[in-house]
């Protein structure tokens, strides 16, 4: 998964700033969501919608509150980072990524999406909090789902790096190109939300990225992405664990 | 049927379906976009009657595809109908010279609000 000819690959050095992330971002990231809720709660309630499209429209709300609530979740998790306790443990992530694939395998299916996991047949175990890092691959799947672009597959890779000191879990989506600014502004954005001009994005990848580097660097671990010419893949680098891989 | 097509550019696919449902209903014909530059396609392959447009896209935004769209004396004219998160921070007398004629705010809009502003910048 290293950086080929053509990709960019790009770093998060710990959390992306320090102090909690704008009031201002969290309410614009979950208005859209309950937006769409009141949108389509409000066509039902016209009843003039076929019996098809009734389903469709519930399960839509449904999967878009669930999503909703995953940020409050996480945003609630990262601000009480500092003082929580929680243990690294050596995990297989081959394991975890196949209950995330599970657990999002609905909404998936609610956008007529697939996602697959690639990884060696045996993967290296990491040491990392699972519960962290269930939030941070999730997150990444989430962003991958909205920033996708037509029939192809998201896929979610596991790899070494750093003669296997280093294990790289990503999520690749094939979508427009990264602009190579993104992350110097989302920057700025959430620390200066007030100067934010109309035309950034400050909802979506923002706050998320905001929060899951924040879980990275907790379990001392990096986030990064590489562009590519397609789409992006967004990764979490995590030291791997000494402990004898007997599985 | 109702000949008039609307190109429908918002980043949330399931809004811009339920927006596309609201308009159908009404007779419009509908076209989705999920960013600004499929949306340059759309407009390139099949030029629409309005366009109802997300200010917060993904890549490029929508001020972007505002300016696109002025830069082209047949596209100048295409009234946009922004529907956003940020109504309330947009004034329409900023936004006039882009081409907008109306500001819909997504956190307060009727789905019928949405046909009465097409009919209305269609008039």
């Amino acid at each position: 998964m290293s950086a080929t000819r053509g990709e960019h690959e790009q770093y998060f050095d710990g959390p992306l700033f320090s102090g909690l992330p704008s009031l201002i971002v969290a309410a614009h990231e979950l208005k859209s969501p309950l937006a769409l809720v009141r949108q389509l709660s409000l066509m039902l309630e016209d009843g003039n919608v076929s019996a098809d499209d009734q389903k469709k429209m519930l399960r839509q709300i449904s999967l878009t509150s669930e999503r909703a609530l995953r940020l409050t979740s996480d945003l609630t998790k990262s601000v009480r980072l500092p003082d929580a306790l929680f243990t690294l443990e050596p995990i297989n992530p081959q394991q975890l990524c196949e209950d995330i694939i599970r657990e999002l395998k609905p909404l998936f299916v609610a956008n007529n999406r697939q996602v697959k996991l690639t990884s060696r047949r045996r993967s290296l175990l990491l040491v990392a909090n699972r519960d962290l890092l269930r939030r941070i691959i999730m997150n990444f799947s989430d962003n991958a789902l909205n920033y996708a672009e037509g029939d192809d597959c998201i896929e979610i890779k596991i790899g070494t790096h750093n003669s296997g000191k280093i294990i790289r879990l990503g999520v690749r989506d094939y979508g427009p190109a990264l602009p190579s600014d993104l992350f110097k502004s989302l920057k700025n954005k959430l620390v200066n939300v007030s100067s934010t001009p109309i035309h950034a994005r400050p909802q979506s990848s923002g706050l998320g990225l905001y929060i899951v580097s924040q879980f990275a660097d907790a379990m001392n671990g990096k986030i990064g992405v590489t562009r590519h010419r397609d789409g992006a893949t967004f990764y979490v680098d995590l030291q791997a664990s000494k402990q004898l891989n007997l599985l | 049927m109702n000949s008039q097509s609307v190109l429908i550019v918002e980043d949330d696919k399931w809004l811009a379906e339920q927006y596309a449902r609201v308009l159908n209903l009404a007779g419009y014909k509908t076209n989705i976009s999920l960013h600004a530059l499929a949306a340059i396609q759309a407009i390139d392959d099949n030029r629409p009657d309005v366009i109802i447009l997300d200010v917060l896209l993904s890549g490029s935004t929508a001020i972007t595809l505002l300016n696109e769209l002025q830069s082209y004396s047949d596209t100048s004219k295409i009234p946009i109908i922004l529907c956003t998160n940020l109504a309330s921070e947009i004034s329409i007398d900023d936004m006039e010279p882009y081409g907008v004629r109306k500001i819909l705010n997504k956190a307060t809009m009727m789905p019928d609000d949405l046909t009465s502003a097409v009919k209305s910048v269609l008039l």
